[in-house]
């Protein structure tokens, strides 16, 4: 059996790929093209956000990470929490797109675009759009460290305080 | 039951496996789980539940033919 060279790197969904790389991308995110993607005639202010690996967390040196996601939840959540936005500041656009797999340091590994009239909603919205992300969506972080261990990302730990894993405190 | 689990709770159990015994809610099935692997059980309270994949909560029946993904707090971004 002959494999196909040009195969996407793995997935995990029987999702289309086409659908898998709008909100969800195995592959490195392209932000100077989103942003390309993001002006529009009636928008005085872009806000861009791009969460990056960093080369240490907690006073360890990570060496790269992981990312894992459950697409067919993630993408619907995504979608939901931008249109949410979209129509709460009436944005004329809201972008976010999530890398999976393997990333090294410095990488992008979240990117959020708002686009609207004034800079305000689109700094209001992005940083509500990238919370509910970090809080909501299941996508999941795995930090590899430089001595060789990993250990799995906890950055939702509102359940603790909340005593419900639906119910988040928002910075 | 088909059980399906993510991230770190991989670390526990297998990424998909059948549990043999009929878990009537998500109470039950945490329950059946911690009798799998204990280690389990902190984690286990801080997951979500979702079927079909919708979340629901511990008043959802589950059935035997279900497919449960189990969900640990987010830690994207």
């Amino acid at each position: 059996m002959i494999r196909s060279s040009s195969s996407l790197p793995p997935v995990e969904a029987n999702e289309p790929s086409l659908e898998v790389s709008e909100v969800i991308s195995a592959a490195p995110l392209d932000i100077v093209g989103l942003l390309s993607g993001a002006h529009h005639p009636a928008a005085g202010a872009i806000v861009l956000f791009s969460g990056e690996v960093r080369e240490h967390n907690k006073g360890r040196e990570v060496a790269y990470l992981e990312y894992e996601a459950y697409p067919p939840m993630a993408i619907r959540m995504i979608h939901e929490i931008l249109a949410d936005a979209r129509e709460k500041w009436g944005l004329q656009h809201a972008i976010a797109q999530h890398r999976i797999g393997r990333l090294a340091i410095g990488e992008s590994a979240v990117v959020v675009i708002t686009a609207s009239s004034h800079r305000r909603e689109a700094y209001e919205a992005n940083r509500h759009i990238i919370d509910r992300i970090k809080h909501e969506v299941p996508i999941w972080k795995c930090e590899y460290y430089a001595d060789g261990s990993h250990q799995w990302g906890n950055n939702c730990n509102c359940h603790a305080t909340t005593g419900d894993a639906a119910k988040h405190i928002y910075e | 039951m088909k059980i399906h689990v993510y991230a770190t709770l991989k670390d526990y159990f297998s990424s998909e496996f059948e549990l043999q015994t009929v878990a009537h809610n998500t109470d039950e099935l945490k329950r059946h789980l911690v009798q799998i692997n204990d280690q389990a059980e902190q984690i286990l309270d801080s997951c979500r539940f979702a079927v079909e994949d919708g979340f629901i909560d511990n008043d959802y029946k589950l059935k035997e033919n279900d497919t449960v993904i189990i969900i640990p707090p987010a830690s994207g971004g």
